[in-house]
């Protein structure tokens, strides 16, 4: 196997890999900006430099040439090379800042250049945390600067596009952002505009910077150029907990990561896993940060009189749901499971009503023809349309759900506004008596009876499957009323949760929704109409699955943290995307 | 030399009326060349050629001066699919004037050095890229290409054989970027200039990913004379290592600035003074820079015995480059000539690699300074070491070019430079 000796240090390897990302793959760390893993190189950072020497072989028997102490002789290239165009070669050696003077004097040398024009605001910067370049400063870079002229100020505040703010001057040119639309979204609407230091990316003039995946640009950014217009200045990544979890605003379960503070979700980025999303995921995906902190039901609410909801206690609630369903026959009664709500949700639903006799529940699919763009964005607009078919849950169209509605006499619908997509309208709920087990308000939810607020993907640890047949898991971000983070193991912990005291904003009470996980809700009602049915965590409603359905055998919590979830048997034909 | 320099008769421009008309190219001889080839492809195989033009050594007029033949060496067999010739017409350095010479005065002696390079490479399709700012040239060029076209010399089967070939005539926006062979490339395939790493080179991955071929219109220029009259009969014209015509763009403050073709090897006083009149005013001369601005710069008691060829020149300190020759004399201001140097450049680095993007601004910037008299004796070393950070560590060699000027001026003529600093002020206790 062809060898190659990296700081002293022999490795081997096999294919045609770039030094660069081998050394990074061997755990070693050499600095660079301009280089990501997905896109083309172009090896105009520079910073990534790395002395090279190969072997000298003889020309006619192919062996490699000893020097006098019995060791290879090596032909060392005359100048620095950057490690990110620099294919491997058998018998190639490698100095990095490691070994080489030189190396380390050329790679101080670059980052002094990159800053003379660079502002040094790493206060204000909304970077600040998270920048590659004052992390490769701090490292590697100079003690000061020996540039005593006045610096280049180029555009500052510019609206790129709806979504993304460019501040010129911190640009380093690094072409990751233009490179991004020609290469990953392909809509071309960035390029570099003007020469030298003058230089900085930019739209076509008229032009604005709308691409669907704009903000990935945001995320790439090695410096704090291109801000997300939405997030800047509203907080520090230090005062954030980073929590994985899954894209829910369509079918392709990005993963993602969920950014919060005093139990608001501020931001989602993506999360990296070649299986899905390689290291994006769409604008919209980051917008549904909203969803999960605002327009939240809040506590039980009923409708006292005609058009009247008013809040009422989790007493009342269960109590009236339990009359409602003695006070009629499971015959006609009709549950509504949903591609929103996640595997387990679904799962329980289901099951709870089995029990008290209620048939199958149905479901409807959520898709739109045409909306998806063969890359990350599907026309499924669900994240869990697999998942009920997984589970046999009874798949409907629309209007077989609306013949169904009308012919009941109680509705009770999961986590799906069936009339705001059109699926019924409002008078088709007039006469049954309808109960909504819901995350967010609305016009579902408000022509509803009875609302129990359940917890959002934001809330709980949940399983979906995505178009393509991959089973992927949450992790709960935000607490609930009821929810502490310090007891929640599943829950990440951020710097505030180490270090921060009772008067940190951290432990605000005001941002905790008062709602249960649906599994938590459902022991009560059971338990108020003495049903066996009863849950201590998701994580056992999915081991019970698991064991009783063949698709999901061998699928585990464990397993889908392991491997970022897990693609399931299912065949391609039986997505409907 | 061979042959005695002043009783050279030029080439590549010589003094007949009207030349650029096809019509007078053909009585002068035009395109005999080319017949000689395309009408006697047995004696004139591709490789052949190939072969003729490498013995010649035909060194690249563009600056790089390597051995035009052994380029063309390096292009893969063909396989079917398209080839190019890119033809260089970029000129943009300060110093260096020379190919629009040909566009305007020989157009077609070009055309048909490029049409038997196309040949010999197995290539279909030539480029011209020619500066933006030649629009005139670019549009009494395209009048020779049409020319050429219409008699059949261009376009399908020409001179009746199975050999077709297409030029085309694309011009530059003005960016000196453009004139670096891969940048070219980018800008010829409609895109922002920016030179491409190597490897892989253009005989492997050029325009569109194809092989390609990239020569300077003066190279190609060059390439008739050696099929009419042998490598050998090249040979012997000029210096021994560094064979044939050169224009030489002379410019600075000489009696008579002009584009001169004379053999390589001449000796530079002799231009100087013989060719171009001497120095203006009857002064002395302080400088030269031999072959454009980026080439390093020679004081005149550095200059006794030197010749226009590669090996002088590098023994002196300098090189050839395009033999753009700026003259300068006695009253010149070292640090205004390098400061407006280091302008260039800084203008033109396309910012696409950071030691070239940020390095170029901050020597312009630090020259300025000491321009205006603001400047400290520290900023001399600081200029030298930032080069030191530039030089071999970007993409091209723009980054190269503009460091070269600053290192050999200041070390040249450092008096004056420390001369226009501040002088420092030292605290006596």
């Amino acid at each position: 196997m062809p060898e190659v000796f990296i700081d002293g240090k022999r490795y081997e390897y096999e294919g045609q890999p770039m030094l660069l990302q081998f050394i990074l793959d061997q755990g070693l760390e050499v600095p660079f900006f301009c280089y990501h893993p997905s896109m083309s190189i172009p090896a105009n950072c520079r910073q990534c430099m790395v002395k090279v020497g190969t072997p000298v072989k003889d020309r006619e028997t192919g062996e490699f040439e000893l020097d006098e102490n019995g060791d290879r002789k090596i032909r060392w290239f005359p100048k620095p090379q950057t490690s990110c165009s620099t294919p491997l070669q058998d018998g190639m050696v490698v100095h990095t800042q490691e070994t080489s003077e030189e190396i380390a004097r050329a790679q101080k040398d670059n980052l002094e250049f990159i800053l003379i024009n660079h502002p040094l605001d790493c206060p204000i910067c909304d970077q600040a945390g998270e920048c590659p370049l004052q992390i490769q400063t701090y490292k590697y870079g100079p003690e000061g600067s020996r540039f005593e002229v006045k610096k280049v100020h180029k555009p500052k505040h510019v609206d790129l596009g709806p979504r993304v703010t460019l501040d010129a001057e911190r640009c380093i040119n690094c072409t990751r952002c233009v490179r991004f639309t020609e290469e990953i979204s392909e809509t071309n609407q960035l390029t570099i505009v003007d020469r030298g230091d003058s230089n900085y990316p930019t739209t076509a003039p008229g032009e604005t910077f709308d691409d669907p995946y704009s903000m990935n640009t945001v995320d790439i950014c090695p410096v704090g150029a291109l801000t997300s217009t939405d997030f800047r200045f509203k907080a520090r990544v230090w005062e954030m907990n980073q929590t994985p979890s899954i894209d829910i605003t369509n079918g392709k379960g990005c993963n993602i990561d969920l950014w919060t503070r005093d139990n608001e979700v501020l931001r989602i980025t993506p999360r990296q896993n070649e299986d899905v999303n390689d290291y994006w995921m769409p604008d919209a995906g980051r917008d549904a940060y909203k969803l999960f902190n605002e327009n939240r039901v809040d506590r039980p609410s009923i409708t006292l009189d005609e058009n009247n909801q008013s809040n009422t206690s989790w007493n009342n609630a269960i109590e009236t749901f339990a009359e409602v369903i003695e006070a009629n026959d499971p015959s006609d009664i009709t549950i509504v499971g949903s591609p929103h709500a996640s595997v387990e949700e679904n799962y329980v639903f289901n099951k709870f009503f089995n029990l008290l006799g209620v048939s199958n529940a149905k479901f409807t699919p959520h898709v739109i023809p045409g909306s998806g763009d063969g890359f990350l964005i599907t026309d499924d607009q669900a994240p869990n349309t697999n998942g009920c078919r997984v589970i046999n849950l009874d798949e409907t169209d629309d209007g077989a759900i609306q013949s169904v509605v009308s012919d009941a006499k109680v509705v009770i619908i999961l986590s799906d506004d069936l009339i705001g997509r059109d699926v019924l309208t409002s008078s088709d709920l007039e006469s049954p008596y309808t109960i909504s087990l819901a995350t967010n308000i609305s016009d579902t939810t408000k022509a509803s009876d009875l609302v129990i607020p359940i917890t959002c993907v934001a809330e709980h640890a949940a399983s979906y499957v995505n178009v393509d047949g991959r089973i992927q898991r949450s992790y709960p971000a935000k607490e609930t009323k009821y929810t502490n983070r310090r007891l929640n193991l599943e829950m990440s912990e951020g710097r505030l949760d180490r270090f921060g005291t009772n008067f940190d904003n951290w432990v605000s009470e005001e941002n905790k929704v008062d709602c249960l996980p649906l599994w938590e809700f459902l022991n009560k009602l059971a338990d108020r109409l003495g049903l066996e049915f009863e849950y201590n965590h998701s994580r056992e409603i999915f081991t019970e699955l698991s064991n009783s359905l063949d698709v999901l055998s061998n699928v585990s919590y464990d397993r889908m943290d392991e491997e970022k979830g897990v693609q399931l048997p299912i065949k391609q034909k039986e997505v409907k995307a | 030399m061979a042959q005695d320099w002043k009783s050279f008769e030029p080439l590549l421009i010589p003094d007949i009326p009207n030349l650029q008309k096809i019509d007078v190219y053909e009585e002068n001889g035009g395109y005999d060349a080319l017949k000689k080839i395309f009408n006697d492809q047995n004696t004139w195989s591709r490789k052949s050629v190939v072969e003729e033009v490498k013995q010649a050594n035909i060194r690249g007029r563009g600056g790089a001066g390597f051995n035009a033949g052994l380029k063309w060496s390096f292009m893969p067999d063909p396989d079917g699919g398209p080839r190019y010739l890119a033809c260089n017409g970029d000129e943009s350095e300060p110093g260096t004037f020379k190919d629009r010479k040909i566009f305007e005065y020989n157009p077609h002696l070009f055309i048909e050095g490029a049409l038997i390079a196309a040949y010999a490479m197995t290539i279909d399709t030539i480029y011209v890229y020619i500066r933006g700012e030649y629009i005139s040239w670019v549009e009494m060029f395209q009048e020779a290409v049409n020319d050429a076209y219409e008699k059949g010399y261009l376009g399908e089967n020409i001179l009746g054989t199975d050999i077709s070939i297409d030029l085309e005539v694309t011009y530059g926006a003005g960016a000196y970027i453009c004139g670096e062979e891969t940048a070219m490339l980018e800008s010829l395939e409609g895109k922002r200039g920016y030179p491409r790493t190597k490897p892989p080179f253009p005989a492997q991955n050029g325009l569109w990913g194809r092989p390609t071929t990239i020569n300077n219109i003066e190279t190609l220029a060059n390439v008739p004379l050696v099929i009419n009259n042998g490598a050998d009969w090249y040979g012997d014209i000029g210096a021994e290592e560094h064979p044939g015509p050169v224009l030489y763009g002379i410019s600075g403050h000489v009696n008579r600035p002009g584009v001169y073709e004379y053999p390589t090897g001449v000796s530079v006083m002799d231009l100087i003074n013989d060719v171009a009149g001497g120095i203006r005013g009857g002064k002395d001369l302080k400088a030269l820079i031999p072959g454009g601005s980026s080439t390093p710069v020679l004081r005149a008691d550095q200059l006794e015995g030197v010749t226009m060829n590669s090996d002088s020149l590098k023994d002196a300190g300098s090189m050839m480059g395009t033999a753009g020759m700026v003259v300068m004399d006695e009253d010149t201001d070292m640090v205004d000539v390098l400061w407006r140097i280091a302008h260039f450049y800084h203008h033109e680095s396309c910012g696409q690699c950071t030691p070239c993007r940020e390095g170029t601004g901050w020597l312009e910037k630090v020259l300025k300074k000491i321009k205006d008299g603001e400047g400290e004796m520290k900023d001399l070393d600081l200029l030298l070491d930032v080069g030191n950070q530039m030089e071999g560590r970007t993409i091209c060699a723009l980054a190269d070019a503009a460091v070269w000027p600053v290192r050999h001026t200041i070390n040249r003529f450092r008096d004056e430079f420390e001369a226009r600093c501040k002088k420092s002020v030292h605290a006596v206790a």
